[in-house]
């Protein structure tokens, strides 16, 4: 994972917060206990739903706190798209093109040494591999007995089996495969995961204002200033379910939803929420923001999180 | 990429190191075993052991810095395209949409529009395709002049990365005057990743769907024969005599048994049913004007996955999806679910299941797909014929279904009243769609996941 220069921008699109960049999208969940939703399609495991790729969606909340916290900022892709590459010179265009080539190449050689090394194995499983390289193989605890007889048995294999040898394509002399594929190598296709490069960073001042967050965000940055994780609750009938811990490894803990100070609800909402938490060993977590406390502070850089209290509800099984 | 070990995949023997899917737990490092091992014999780990909470143990370290690493080497692979299947798009920058010049692919069977020579794409369909790593999609070349455009050849013009097949197809959308948003799209490529066929409902363009009148030849072809409708005629005659309508005046005064002959329970509790109800076999209509910014519209028709689908003629749809965006919308009003009911088909449950079976399916559903910030969550509204199914007329243990000709039963008495009743348009109170839905936006019973239906 290589390291990331922060603030790293997020990518806003219509309205969305969507991270591309892999290595952001580790140090978005290592650093700053931003796990975000994977939305996209692995490619070539495009058949399931139970694990997903690149882009990783976040939640404006997410977004914001780690612009507030100056992490982060804001880029327009549709803009920076609409003139990066609907009017790109021509010669970026080919340099573009040429240095995709290139990636294409190597990942054609790369693959080509993982198949010869497959066919290589299977060949080993069959007991069909040339006598130079099943000795190297050979264990060293082994005696010398024992590895003259195996090179004999393999020879005498080997002689039988060249007519199902070159069926394969692999020829039988050791020197001549590393010539084959150099001449075969063609040069695959790629398209890439960013778009940067070509395009080149938007610089943090042009960033976007900071994004709308619903009335519930005062718990969400509070939840995660206390090192928690959250990810969208509405599977669960709430805003958040927050974990202990990267959801990698851990079990959720809370069932969060945030509300005003002085917001009025039902009692309905505290059963429903309470007994659904308890039924699947969460429990339920309500928290609002102060609005006078928090103005009081308002005065200082950071948000003050004394102004936010929570409260959590299970069901006493009594 | 399947073919890179084709050639070798017969010759394989069993594989002496063999991950056993259930020993392990769910998470990325799984997965990357899987694919490093043998593509042929991939199949998905099951739910794994999480643990509790954090107790800082350099074991649990350990295993989420391997999970972690396994995600990141998941998420870092690459799309490419060999020559051999490489299929080469053009993003058309006046409709959001891109197009392939050569079809030569099984994906086009159930995606994308052809127009001669050329197959259209729309925008989630042409980004699915490049998510997938199927479709290379390059950007078009600004036109300066006719001569230039006319020398660039389409692999010469620059490849589409995935963020900007993002950024252009969805993001470029509000520019072009089309709908198609990040939630729309999550919908379509999970329900394309679980293998359905999807398709946009209509062009999106009208300011909504059109009405969806009852189909009622469908209905007649159930109906009896005209021997036991002859037996139902008579007992009809027979019955009725004994339930006198009741009038308007006849409400007010008396009480709503009068003295008399009563023969069965059934008789005494349908005088007692005095409130009207709604007729679902009558057209529908809307309660709204019509508004092209409602979000409770029909966005996707979805076909289960079979074998001689042809996109040309696809006939009725396995399900109709409307998918929500769970944070800019709140549940749906009475009206709001009317109208979009409206524009479902007629579908009344199969006669022959049970009571509980029909009420959960109900005369018109639709399936609301409400999206999460990426997570959707599945949920089936049906209008629910409650008035229709009579409790006090139930009888399960009857066969049915028998001709005339038996001895007298009367068991078979009842029930052919009954379905007689049924026939007759019952009236039904049309506050019966709030009643149905509950004040917070849970999932009505059995309205679950999509495969679960």
């Amino acid at each position: 994972m290589a390291p990331v220069a922060e603030p790293f921008p997020i990518s806003h699109i219509t309205g969305r917060y969507l991270l591309f960049d892999i290595d952001a999208i580790s140090h978005a969940r290592r650093e700053h206990n931003i796990c975000g939703v994977l939305v996209g399609t692995i490619p070539n495991l495009s058949q399931q739903n139970v694990f997903l790729g690149v882009p990783l969606e976040l939640m404006p909340e997410e977004a914001r706190v780690l612009i507030e916290q100056g992490h982060a900022y804001l880029v327009d892709e549709a803009e920076a798209h609409q003139t990066g590459f609907a009017q790109m010179k021509r010669e970026d265009r080919l340099a573009y093109l040429q240095t995709l080539d290139q990636q294409g190449l190597e990942r054609a050689k790369v693959i080509q040494e993982r198949k010869e090394e497959r066919s290589e194995k299977v060949l080993r499983e069959k007991g069909l591999v040339p006598m130079k390289q099943e000795s190297s193989c050979v264990a060293p605890s082994e005696t010398s007995e024992s590895t003259s007889t195996p090179s004999l048995g393999i020879g005498i294999s080997n002689k039988e089996s060249t007519a199902e040898l070159s069926l394969f394509g692999r020829p039988s002399d050791p020197p001549k495969p590393v010539a084959l594929p150099e001449t075969k190598l063609e040069a695959q296709f790629i398209t890439p995961t960013t778009s940067y490069p070509p395009l080149a960073p938007r610089s943090v001042n042009s960033s976007l204002p900071l994004p709308k967050v619903a009335q519930n965000y005062p718990l969400f940055r509070y939840l995660h200033s206390m090192r928690y994780f959250s990810m969208p609750g509405l599977r669960f009938g709430c805003h958040y379910s927050v974990y202990p811990g990267d959801p990698l490894r851990f079990h959720s803990h809370f069932l969060a939803t945030g509300i005003g100070w002085d917001e009025e609800f039902d009692l309905l909402d505290i059963v429903g929420g309470g007994r659904l938490g308890t039924g699947v060993k969460k429990a339920y977590l309500i928290g609002g923001e102060d609005s006078d406390k928090a103005t009081q502070n308002a005065s200082g850089d950071a948000p003050n999180e004394e102004s936010v209290r929570a409260f959590s509800i299970e069901w006493a099984g009594l | 990429m399947a073919d890179e070990d084709e050639d070798l995949s017969h010759l394989r023997g069993p594989e002496p190191a063999d991950i056993d899917l259930s020993d392990e737990t769910q998470d990325f490092r799984f997965l990357d075993k899987l694919i490093v091992q043998d593509k042929g014999t991939l199949s998905l780990p099951k739910r794994g052991e999480k643990d509790f909470e954090p107790h800082a143990t350099s074991l649990q370290l350990d295993t989420l810095e391997a999970s972690r690493q396994a995600m990141h080497n998941v998420l870092s692979w690459t799309r490419t395209h060999t020559r051999k299947n490489h299929i080469l798009g053009v993003y058309h920058t006046e409709t959001n949409m891109a197009y392939v010049e050569k079809i030569k692919s099984q994906h086009f069977q159930t995606i994308g529009k052809a127009k001669g020579n050329i197959l259209w794409l729309l925008p989630e369909e042409a980004l699915f395709m490049v998510e997938r790593g199927t479709l290379d999609c390059r950007w078009p070349v600004k036109q300066i002049n006719d001569e230039e455009h006319e020398s660039v050849r389409s692999e010469e013009l620059a490849p589409m990365s995935l963020q900007a097949a993002y950024a252009a197809f969805i993001g470029f959308e509000g520019g072009i005057g089309g709908k198609l948003t990040l939630e729309m799209y999550t919908v379509y490529a999970g329900l394309k990743r679980s293998g359905y066929i999807v398709f946009r409902t209509g062009t999106w363009d009208d300011e909504r769907a059109e009405l969806q009148y009852p189909n009622l030849e469908k209905g007649k072809s159930t109906k009896r024969s005209s021997w036991s409708s002859y037996f139902s005629e008579v007992w009809q005659r027979l019955s009725k005599p004994s339930i006198p309508p009741l009038t308007a005046s006849a409400l007010q005064f008396g009480p709503l048994l009068k003295p008399g002959l009563y023969r069965n329970y059934a008789d005494i509790y349908r005088l007692l049913q005095t409130i009207p109800t709604h007729d679902r076999k009558a057209p529908p209509e809307f309660m709204l004007t019509a508004d092209s910014t409602n979000p409770f519209r029909i966005t996707f028709d979805v076909y289960k996955a079979a074998t001689k689908f042809k996109k040309s003629e696809r006939g009725t749809p396995d399900f109709r999806i409307s998918v929500i965006n769970a944070r800019e919308t709140s549940i749906p009003t009475a009206a709001q679910l009317n109208d979009l009911l409206a524009t479902m088909p007629y579908d009344p449950p199969n006669p022959a299941d049970n009571m509980d079976r029909k009420l959960l399916h109900g005369s018109r559903n639709v399936i609301l797909a409400v999206v999460d910030n990426g997570i959707p969550s599945y949920m089936r509204f049906a209008d629910v014929p409650v008035s229709d199914e009579r409790l006090y007329e139930r009888s399960d243990r009857a066969p049915r279904g028998k001709g005339g000709g038996r001895q007298y039963n009367p068991a078979r008495e009842l029930r052919m009243v009954a379905e007689l009743a049924s026939e007759t348009a019952q009236k039904s109170a049309t506050s019966s769609l709030t009643d149905r839905l509950g004040r917070r936006l849970k999932p009505p019973p059995r309205g679950a996941n999509i495969r679960d239906i």
